[in-house]
């Protein structure tokens, strides 16, 4: 029996019309207009809003692991890796209870380690925001960046 | 080739893809938000391209795996499921590329558990990919003609 076309293409629609109302109508869906990534009481802030804050003093915390800390950092930034949290934590922690402007960033869209250590440190009472589509959105504005291991 | 067209070793294909790719969706079905968060991981779409992704594809692999164990238009079937693995296949591959580090690739689990995407998983796709093209390829023997086709394929006569 020859190929039919339309039944590939129905098969496509059909599979995709009832995810759409299975996202609608289970209980079990989100808004497809939302970052997936971003939750209530999550604070973000733009790229702009971050290098004035920079300039006023701001603690910067890069979440990537320690081998990209190394490789390019914002300047001033500590390393506080999302996979290495608890460690990171622990010898950071009378830096981070002094200044009540942090700032939290990543590799940008798609790298959730940011919004997981802003969400760690407001768990244990140190205010955090979250750098918007991290260290790319920082380099397409120009702003300064430095190499080499956390002093 | 006219062993792949026994109408027994092309159920045997459809039912273990098929099965696979229905496998894969339960979990993605389950848990779409969860499922998103690991599409935004390979950073290759946006946020709203991937929720839609994230929403709709679980679904056209649950189908089109039904279709093929089912044998209800398994050809068009095995090329839907042929096409997902070319696309999955290309993202694992950017995402090697990019040295991009995906803990769960989001095949067959949403949650943190889950396979790497890497060389395994690619030689995994390509192999499910060998299979939905050899349903799609080698059209199935009529009912009569297989039991002479498979002593034949087997040396028997």
């Amino acid at each position: 029996m020859d190929l039919r076309w339309w039944r590939v293409v129905l098969i496509a629609a059909v599979g995709s019309a009832l995810g759409l109302s299975w996202n609608l109508l289970s209980g079990r869906g989100f808004a497809l207009d939302r970052n997936v990534l971003i939750q209530e009481g999550d604070q973000i802030v733009e790229a702009s809003e971050a290098k004035r804050r920079l300039d006023a003093g701001a603690l910067f915390l890069d979440a990537r692991p320690d081998a990209f800390y190394g490789m390019s950092h914002i300047p001033g930034a500590l390393s506080l890796p999302e996979d290495d949290f608890d460690r990171a934590y622990a010898r950071l922690e009378p830096t981070l209870r002094k200044n009540l402007d942090i700032v939290v960033y990543c590799s940008g869209f798609g790298c959730e380690a940011s919004h997981i250590v802003a969400r760690k440190l407001k768990e244990r009472g140190i205010p955090a925001v979250v750098l918007h589509d991290g260290l790319p959105a920082w380099q397409e504005h120009g702003y300064p960046l430095r190499e080499g291991p956390q002093p | 080739m006219r062993l792949l067209r026994h109408p027994a070793i092309h159920w045997a294909i459809a039912v273990v893809v098929g099965g696979l790719f229905v496998y894969a969706s339960l979990d993605k079905i389950a848990k779409p938000a969860d499922f998103a968060r690991i599409v935004y991981h390979y950073r290759i779409l946006g946020p709203l391209p991937s929720n839609w992704l994230a929403v709709t594809l679980p679904w056209v692999e649950l189908l089109a795996g039904v279709l093929m164990i089912s044998g209800v238009w398994r050809r068009e079937a095995s090329l839907v499921i042929a096409m997902l693995l070319v696309v999955f296949m290309g993202a694992v591959g950017w995402a090697l590329h990019m040295g991009v580090d995906i803990e769960n690739c989001g095949c067959f689990s949403v949650s943190g558990e889950g396979r790497s995407a890497g060389w395994k998983l690619l030689a995994g796709d390509a192999a499910m990919l060998v299979g939905a093209l050899a349903l799609l390829i080698a059209r199935p023997m009529e009912p009569e003609a297989a039991p002479a086709a498979a002593r034949t394929a087997t040396g028997r006569v």
